[in-house]
């Protein structure tokens, strides 16, 4: 196999992995593929954590990575004024130095304040939030929110993550929700759920923020009753027609003949 | 490092990723490792796949890797392999005895009334197949309903059934794959398994037919499938509805109330103290 296509398949796997169970999928791929293939999911895994707005410690604070706070291989955060590299195995800040080349504005402070708020009574789960200036678009602030809960011993994990990027001078809210639930216990169930949101002509950031979620949590619940009512109820009865058991052995040809005669045949 | 073997590795990888990629997941990894083929195809349930027997009014029939041959598979109802191997791999191809034939044919047929009973449509089949010892065999039932591509129910009945005296053993690995979609919005989707064994006597040979025999097989492991299904129904009923939702509100919840956070601190130390 080429070494393309090698990469193309590990990189494949880790980007469908749950957030929550990285090391697990690792040390797999690596019994799997053998210690040469290190490297190449490591690099899987960077990719994961950036794309994926992965909250890593820095100094026991919970700070989300992404390409907004990206400074060549390192990332920063403009709140406490750190500069830290990554291990993003076990995603822990490194060689961490003091920063001063981006902070947040009164503005962005004032949005981060708001968020907090509102996430102190809307996350139950693990959450780490994240307001970080645009650098190249002073206009523009991205917004994202990472809350998780983890249960392996109880063969669950959770994910929520909504981003958005706000321009104050249009003022327009545009970003999107991504939700998952992964159980495995004598199993593998996953659900999934995303939505794009975009809110044009908004006074207050956080509340369109607050509105939008709060409509897709609303939704989802619609969603679940309809998908078990309408879905889930036609594809296999709980007790067939007759409401009792099915009389199994010789005679059970009977049913046919039953159902024969009511249509007529 | 663990040392965790391949095989075993590959099947931890297959319950955490994606289950409505199952497929491709399991092709990226036997292209990782050659060696983890045909383990992993004979003991990954994928969702099932339909055919038509030309040869019984096209009558739809349902293929995994247990009537499979080459790329063709077996038909349960003319018990003829399509697409149609050459004369050279039919001699070579595995067939139920003559004997065991006559239980799979009464087994479809109980079967397929069942899956009318019960799914109101979908397909059924049933394929047997001889163990080391003649009185012992084994087996997989299959049932298969959808509607459209947006919900699909599999149910995969893998056993085998093992005489000790005037009783058998009937050992059941059933696995249900079940996805449910609503476009664009969520997806609901996974497969559960689960494992039953019952020991149950049957007429005594010299007492009784091969057809007396073939009753009470079919009875028994008709009864036990009709049993597990049940169970299985209801637990799918409860991982999809009630505890996916559940863990999505473990992260997000507008309407928790005071009680319910402390309710789940009072929880989390109550299984710190249970750690300690």
């Amino acid at each position: 196999m080429s070494s393309t296509a090698f990469e193309s398949i590990i990189s494949q796997i880790i980007s469908d992995s749950p957030s929550g169970e990285i090391t697990e999928v690792w040390n797999d791929l690596i019994a799997i593929a053998g210690p040469s293939a290190k490297d190449a999911i490591l690099d899987s895994i960077e990719q994961y954590n950036i794309q994926n707005t992965v909250p890593v410690d820095i100094d026991g604070k919970s700070v989300i990575i992404s390409s907004y706070n990206k400074e060549g291989s390192k990332f920063y955060d403009p709140v406490d004024h750190k500069l830290f590299s990554v291990d993003h195995l076990n995603r822990k800040g490194l060689d961490i130095e003091p920063y001063n080349s981006t902070t947040l504005n009164t503005f962005q402070q004032t949005i981060l304040d708001g968020l907090q708020n509102y996430a102190s009574t809307n996350f139950p789960g693990q959450v780490t939030l994240a307001v970080y200036p645009v650098v190249e678009e002073p206009a523009k602030v991205a917004i994202i929110i990472v809350s998780t809960k983890y249960n392996p011993s109880n063969f669950w994990n959770g994910d929520w993550r909504s981003q958005y990027i706000y321009d104050s001078s249009s003022k327009e809210l545009e970003g999107n929700i991504d939700v998952q639930a992964h159980y495995y216990e004598d199993g593998n169930v996953r659900f999934k759920s995303a939505k794009e949101v975009r809110v044009s002509n908004l006074d207050d950031v956080v509340k369109a923020i607050q509105e939008a979620e709060e409509d897709f949590e609303r939704n989802l619940d619609t969603s679940f009753s309809e998908l078990n009512e309408k879905q889930f109820k036609t594809l296999r009865r709980k007790l067939p027609i007759t409401r009792s058991k099915v009389n199994w052995g010789k005679a059970i040809g009977s049913y046919r003949l039953g159902k024969d005669a009511a249509q007529g045949n | 490092m663990s040392s965790v073997s391949p095989f075993d590795a590959a099947l931890d990888l297959l319950r955490r990723l994606d289950p409505t990629r199952l497929k491709e997941h399991l092709h990226n990894l036997i292209q990782l490792d050659p060696s983890l083929a045909e383990d992993l195809l004979a003991s990954v349930d994928t969702p099932l796949t339909i055919k038509r027997d030309p040869k019984a009014s096209q009558r739809e029939y349902l293929c995994c890797d247990y009537n499979r041959d080459i790329d063709s598979h077996r038909s349960p109802w003319s018990n003829e392999y399509f697409p149609e191997l050459s004369a050279e791999d039919v001699q070579e191809s595995p067939f139920p005895s003559p004997r065991l034939r006559q239980l799979e044919i009464l087994a479809n047929d109980s079967f397929d009334i069942y899956r009318d009973l019960y799914y109101e449509g979908g397909v059924s089949s049933v394929y047997l197949w001889e163990l080391d010892d003649e009185d012992n065999f084994a087996g997989v039932v299959l049932f298969k309903n959808g509607n459209q591509s947006s919900s699909s129910w599999d149910s995969i009945h893998v056993f085998e059934a093992v005489r000790t005296g005037h009783e058998f053993t009937y050992r059941v690995t059933t696995t249900v794959i079940l996805h449910l979609d609503k476009t664009k919005q969520m997806t609901l989707s996974g497969n559960l398994t689960r494992q039953t064994e019952k020991t149950i006597a049957v007429p005594a040979a010299q007492s009784s037919s091969q057809e007396q025999l073939n009753v009470a097989h079919v009875t028994n492991l008709g009864t036990m499938i009709e049993d597990v299904e049940s169970q299985m129904r209801s637990m799918l009923e409860a991982v999809y509805f009630e505890k996916t939702r559940e863990i999505f509100h473990q992260t997000k919840s507008s309407t928790l109330t005071t009680e319910e956070i402390n309710k789940e601190a009072h929880e989390q130390i109550i299984k710190g103290l249970q750690g300690l």
